[in-house]
C-alpha cells in the first residue's frame, strides 16, 4: 500500500473533516445619479509621472478604486473598464480619460501598476493607474467615500467604485458592487457628453 | 497554505483547482484547470506564473513573500491530482505535520524524491 493511500485511510478513520467556508458575497450591482464634487488631488501613474486630477477638468474621466492582487471583484472591475475603453468611438478617446486609483499602496508601486496594465493590455494613451503615499490617496479615497481596510499584505476590502465624472470634476454616476455593464457606463458616459 | 489559497485563489481557481470559482464566470476568459495544465509545467514556471501574474491573473511578486509563493506552488501541485480539494489538504497536513517525518512532497507523491547518490 502507497504512502499516500495510508493516509487517505488514516484521515478517513481519523474522522478529520474541513469543510471550507468560502464566501464570496458579490454585492449587486447599484448604480446611484449623485452630485459630489471632487477635491483637487496629486497623485503618481505607472510612468512614475505626477497626475494632477485639476489637468484633467474638461474631459469626462472613468475612474475605479481596486488593487492589482485582488481575488475578488477587481479584476472584473478592470475587465469592465478595458471594455468601456474598447467601445470608444476614435471621436470619443480624446474626450474620456480612465484611472484606475490604487487601495493597496503597499503593494502597488508605479512599476507594478505599469505590469499589471501591461497584462490586461490596456491603451495607457488615456489611462492612468495611481498610487501615492497613503496619507495622500487616503483624502481621495475619502473625496470619493471609498472605505479601504488592509486584511493582509496583498489584501484589502474596499468599497468596489466605478465612478464617472463629469467635464467639471463632479462625481455624476457612481456603480458599486461587482464590474458596472461597459453598455450602461458608455450610455451614461455619452449622455454627460450630450449635456455638455 | 490552505487560507493562502482560499483567500487569493478560490476566487477564480475554485474549491479543486478546476477554474470554476466564484468569480471565474464573469472573467473574459476561461480559467485554467490545473489537472489539465499543471502536470506539464515545471515547478519554476508555476513560481513564475505566480509571482510575475499571466494575463489578467494577479502577480503575486512583491505582495507575497518567497516562502508564501512556495506554499501556493505546493497547493497548485497538489491540486492538480484528479479528486482533490483544498479540504483534502487540511487533512493531508493534519497527519503529515503531527504523525510522519516524511517530506509532505513525497508523501502526496506529485514530486518525485530525488535519486540517492550511490557511494
Amino acid at each position: 500500500m502507497s504512502l499516500s493511500a495510508i493516509l487517505i485511510f488514516c484521515v478517513a478513520n481519523a474522522g478529520l473533516l474541513f469543510a471550507a467556508t468560502v464566501h464570496f458575497e458579490h454585492q449587486k450591482l447599484e448604480r446611484r445619479e449623485v452630485h459630489i464634487p471632487i477635491q483637487d488631488f496629486s497623485l503618481t501613474d505607472q510612468s512614475n509621472q505626477i497626475f494632477k486630477f485639476q489637468s484633467f477638468k474638461g474631459k469626462l474621466l472613468l475612474v475605479d478604486f481596486a488593487y492589482t492582487t485582488c481575488p475578488d471583484v477587481c479584476p472584473l472591475m478592470t475587465v469592465a473598464m478595458r471594455s468601456v475603453q474598447d467601445e470608444l468611438k476614435a471621436a470619443e478617446r480624446n474626450l474620456v480619460h480612465l484611472i484606475m486609483v490604487t487601495t493597496d499602496p503597499e503593494v502597488d508601486s508605479p512599476a507594478v501598476l505599469a505590469s499589471f496594465a501591461k497584462r490586461y493590455r490596456v491603451d495607457l494613451s488615456n489611462w492612468s493607474f495611481l498610487t501615492g503615499a497613503e496619507s495622500s490617496l487616503a483624502k481621495v479615497w475619502k473625496n470619493f467615500g471609498v472605505g479601504v481596510k488592509r486584511k493582509a499584505r496583498g489584501l484589502v476590502d474596499h468599497t468596489p467604485l466605478t465612478a464617472i465624472i463629469d467635464q467639471k470634476g463632479v462625481m455624476r454616476f457612481a456603480y458599486y458592487g461587482t464590474a458596472p455593464d461597459p453598455k450602461m457606463v458608455l450610455r451614461d458616459m455619452r449622455t454627460l457628453v450630450s449635456q455638455r | 497554505m490552505d487560507t493562502l489559497y482560499t483567500e487569493r485563489c478560490l476566487g477564480c481557481h475554485g474549491l479543486s483547482g478546476r477554474g470554476d470559482g466564484p468569480i471565474a464566470a464573469g472573467l473574459p476568459v476561461p480559467t485554467p484547470d490545473f489537472r489539465e495544465t499543471v502536470q506539464r509545467k515545471s515547478t519554476s514556471r508555476i513560481r513564475r506564473i505566480i509571482a510575475e501574474g499571466q494575463g489578467i491573473m494577479p502577480a503575486y511578486h512583491p505582495a507575497l513573500r518567497p516562502p508564501e509563493i512556495s506554499d501556493m506552488v505546493q497547493m497548485v501541485r497538489f491540486l492538480s491530482r484528479e479528486g482533490r480539494d483544498i479540504s483534502w489538504w487540511e487533512k493531508y497536513d493534519t497527519l503529515v505535520v503531527a504523525h510522519c517525518s516524511v517530506p509532505w512532497e513525497v508523501a502526496l507523491g506529485f514530486d518525485e524524491p530525488s535519486e540517492e547518490k550511490k557511494p
